[in-house]
């Protein structure tokens, strides 16, 4: 009796094991009006963390699910939770006829994808080395985004002083950062003023205390505007933003309903229209873009600043807004170049 | 100003004394735990994921009561069931206790995940009700002691408060003797009539409950409300090498976390004049630190022992 009571418990936490990197087949619980096609192209979203960052890889499920409504595919989910992504990879490929991963991190589907030859990659937020005849990378011009976001940032800055939480120091969430810069340069040579840009990384996506610690030692370094990059980590950059009463600027999504008084506006990446699009392509069977990076701009809509839901708390006047406006056009037509750290 | 100095205030700063409190809580409280387990002879590393959930079941106590002293509530009871469960396996099943550690921990990574998404969706928990914050106005006046120590979550102080009675507990009451030799001399201790599996019981439990509270500190006091998947990020494994270094004196375990708590806040202030990645290593160059001087500490009473008991006695 009592091994078997030990047996059955250790049988359990087994099981949980896989609670954490569920898959969630969505085939089998489609819903009665039949909305999905049977014949529809199945995809699988692969990302590299975990959902309910809020920001990125949220988004792309979004975009996915949009898909899924329209009944233009059968949508699976994989989360990674920051390992096995190779092997996520091959288990997503065994099934679907398209590969969405989701992360910068997944540079294995150079070797994978051509195992694959009959299956459809997206690999966002990075590029393959050389072309894989059956992969389309999608970047974003986060550099351009964030301009505009160290334009607000400087702005808005009392002290002259701001900063950015990023995840880690990587290609691309310095490709955030040198963006950043510029824009907060390219304010204080309109104005006359002298902004110093204050750079943390937490080394962790999902640790909030982290976060909230980082943005406390650039507030106490005077920053009182502060970009967060670190996805769920992030979430902690806002916490520090409502006790110290600072700024905070928002990522990826448009995070302002998540505190409306502290996070003054986001740079989106629209991560998850661009999967719609991409994919809605792919499905009407036009596949030009296989085989090429997809370099999604801020002219395209891709990426640009999110001031919250209409009604919302506005905290930054509209001359500035309107200046966001203008760079953004000249970013679009090519008069400003904004330094990228992307290959 | 020169630089150099500017660099020196903003690294050594009262903010980093402050941070240096709140970071070194919840590790300080699991260590705690700790101790106790270590004391009754249980290598736990299970203590991560007790923090994992004490995080998660706070917050779902304060979200669901729209209490945080609720939410506490919730996470002592299950700390309390949770240290029941790792007593079960670990004491009565006498399963190896490496094992159940690992198991506790990914199993709290899965439970958390799962339960997170069923009550909140995938967004996560955020801006439940949280614990206060202490405010005492005297202590203002007192230069860089007064602003550190002011204005901290409930819990900073609340865990001076537990480290002294731990230390009572411990090293001052026959229950603190008794649950030191379950760990040290067992057969002695049965042969004065007292079980030691029941000391080892209540030392399953006490770290249950400890390491809830950590986590409640965590997701309560330092972060308002929030529970993010996989939050605990390794404190559970820093609070382990705080006993190994304390040698499971909870005064000194609280001093070593202090120590982490230290480093991590110099770490993120140093940012910016050296590389993230550098900044990043500085615990666990600490650890390797700890654990030389624990092995040389051995040695050492190693040494003694042999002295004390004669050439070749073994």
């Amino acid at each position: 009796m009592k091994k078997l009571f030990a047996l059955l418990l250790a049988a359990v936490l087994l099981l949980t094991l896989f609670v954490g990197c569920k898959k969630t087949d969505k085939n089998d619980k489609t819903d009665a009006s039949g909305s999905t096609d049977a014949n529809a192209a199945k995809l699988s979203l692969v990302v590299a963390g975990r959902f309910g960052d809020r920001s990125f890889y949220d988004s792309s499920k979004e975009g996915a699910e949009r898909l899924q409504k329209e009944g233009l595919v059968q949508l699976s989910t994989i989360e990674c939770n920051g390992e096995n992504f190779s092997a996520q990879m091959q288990n997503a490929a065994d099934k679907a006829n398209i590969v969405v991963c989701v992360g910068w991190e997944f540079y294995d589907v150079a070797t994978i994808a051509p195992q694959y030859p009959n299956v459809k990659f997206i690999w966002i937020d990075n590029a393959t080395d050389a072309p894989v005849a059956n992969v389309l990378n999608i970047t974003y011009a986060q550099n351009e985004g964030s301009y505009l976001a160290g334009y607000i940032a400087a702005a808005m800055s009392k002290n002259h002083v701001v900063g950015a939480v990023g995840g880690e120091d990587s290609d691309t969430i310095n490709d955030f950062i040198v963006g950043y810069k510029q824009g907060a340069a390219e304010y204080d040579a309109k104005n006359g003023a002298t902004t110093t840009v204050l750079v943390n990384y937490t080394n962790s996506y999902d640790d909030p205390a982290i976060g909230k610690e980082c943005a406390i030692a650039l507030n106490d370094k005077g920053a009182d505007v502060i970009f967060q990059i670190a996805s769920a980590a992030g979430d902690g950059v806002f916490d520090a933003a409502a006790e110290k009463g600072f700024y905070a600027i928002g990522v990826d999504s448009d995070q302002k309903y998540i505190n409306p008084d502290a996070i003054i506006c986001s740079m989106k990446k629209e991560v998850g229209n661009s999967i719609y699009d991409a994919v809605k392509e792919f499905v009407s069977g036009n596949t030009s873009k296989l085989g090429t990076t997809w370099q999604t701009t801020l002219a395209e809509g891709y990426v640009g600043i999110g001031y919250g839901e209409d009604g919302s708390v506005q905290q930054i006047p509209d001359e500035v807004k309107q200046a966001v406006e203008e760079y953004a056009q000249k970013i679009g037509s090519g008069e400003i170049k904004v330094e990228t750290t992307r290959r | 100003m020169s630089e150099f100095e500017k660099a020196l205030s903003t690294v050594f700063s009262v903010g980093t004394l402050q941070q240096m409190l709140r970071s070194a809580t919840p590790v300080a409280l699991a260590a705690i735990g700790g101790s106790m387990t270590e004391h009754a002879g249980i290598m736990n590393i299970g203590m991560d994921g007790m923090i994992l959930m004490g995080a998660f079941f706070a917050v779902l106590g304060s979200f669901l009561a729209q209490s945080a002293f609720a939410g506490v509530a919730l996470t002592l009871g299950v700390g309390l069931l949770v240290g029941l469960f790792f007593g079960l396996l670990v004491v009565r099943y006498r399963s190896d206790e490496f094992i159940i550690g690992c198991a506790i921990n990914t199993f709290a990574v899965g439970l958390t995940s799962y339960l997170s998404r069923s009550f909140f969706g995938t967004a996560g928990a955020k801006g439940n009700p949280a614990l206060p914050v202490l405010h005492l106005a005297f202590l203002n006046k007192i230069p860089i002691l007064g602003p550190m120590l002011n204005d901290q979550s409930l819990f900073v102080y609340l865990t001076w408060l537990i480290v002294a009675v731990a230390w009572v507990f411990v090293y001052k009451t026959p229950y603190g003797f008794w649950l030191r030799a379950s760990g040290e001399k067992p057969d002695t201790l049965r042969t004065a009539g007292i079980s030691p599996t029941k000391m080892k019981w209540i030392a399953s439990v006490l770290c249950g409950l400890l390491c809830a509270l950590a986590g409640a500190h965590l997701s309560l006091g330092h972060l308002k409300g929030t529970f993010a998947e996989n939050m605990s990020n390794s404190r559970g494994y820093i609070a382990f090498a705080c006993v190994i270094f304390a040698a499971a004196n909870p005064a000194k375990a609280y001093l070593a976390a202090l120590m982490f708590g230290f480093f991590e806040a110099i770490g993120l202030r140093l940012q910016g004049y050296i590389s993230s990645d550098l900044t990043q290593i500085v615990p666990y160059v600490i650890t390797i630190v700890m654990m030389v001087y624990v092995v040389v500490r051995k040695q050492r009473q190693r040494k003694r022992t042999a002295k004390l008991e004669g050439p070749a006695s073994a």
